[in-house]
């Protein structure tokens, strides 16, 4: 199931687990402080034209990289390793399902940026 | 490989509550949860982007106490999740000066600091924003 047509695929899952790994540590904790905490509770003042502007920049695609995509692909791996962990699901579903997954939110997220 | 034969001992799904240890391994493997769920209202407001209105109806979502709340959970497990990954950077990449190793502490330090900076950084970006308004 890690083999496409000879293919190893999971030093890919891993290497993505594990850059999402550094990124779910250091890079997403200030998102959230920012996104989740300061703005709702109205510390920061998020105006629309400046964030709009700010994420169609070069940092915007970089903040889309380290918060959404390589965190997602992240949770990808540790949820399929944790169903097998649950003994729950397996096999090439839960890779099609978990990987699909964080493939999909990362193209969705991509898709914005260059629209 | 060659099919097992004879006794074959069956391992159920609640193996991991039988030790301290196992249950801690399955708290950080938990700390996916909450991340998830701060990465779907990410990807909500990245397409609130798209329009002002929506923009502004996405800021209720984050400002609902549920939404903080969860929020607040995310940004723990982050930090416990840090906590378990920092220490394995110096076991799977020692750093050496010429024959010292450099203590496992400074480099965990030293991922601490970065955390540090990057939110400090953000968190100032952000500040910033509000006040040119």
């Amino acid at each position: 199931m890690n083999r496409l047509k000879g293919l190893h695929l999971e030093p890919l899952w891993w290497g993505l687990f594990s850059a999402g790994g550094v990124c779910f540590a250091v890079f997403v904790p200030a998102a959230i402080i920012v996104f989740g905490m300061l703005a709702p509770l109205g510390v920061i003042q998020l105006n629309f034209d400046q964030i709009s502007l700010w994420f169609s920049s070069v940092w915007g695609l970089m903040f889309i990289g380290v918060v959404i995509c390589l965190p997602a692909f992240h949770a990808a791996h540790r949820i399929r390793h944790g169903l097998h962990d649950l003994k729950l699901g397996g096999g090439l579903l839960s890779v099609i399902i978990c990987y699909g997954a964080a493939a999909l939110t990362s193209t969705a997220a991509l898709f914005i940026w260059f629209y | 490989m060659e099919q097992q034969k004879g006794y074959k001992q069956e391992l159920r799904g609640n193996w991991w509550l039988k030790h301290t240890f196992f249950k801690r391994y399955m708290l950080r493997e938990a700390t996916v949860l909450p991340l998830v769920f701060f990465l779907s209202v990410m990807l909500v407001g990245v397409f609130s982007l798209l329009d002002s209105v929506q923009f502004e109806a996405w800021q209720r979502l984050m400002a609902h106490p549920i939404v903080i709340v969860m929020n607040i959970l995310a940004l723990i497990a982050a930090f416990y999740h840090a906590f378990t990954f920092f220490e394995l950077f110096p076991r799977v990449m020692p750093i050496r000066f010429g024959d010292k190793l450099l203590p496992a502490s400074f480099i965990v330090a030293g991922q601490w600091i970065a955390v540090v900076a990057v939110s400090a950084g953000f968190i100032s970006l952000f500040l910033h924003f509000g006040g040119a308004q």
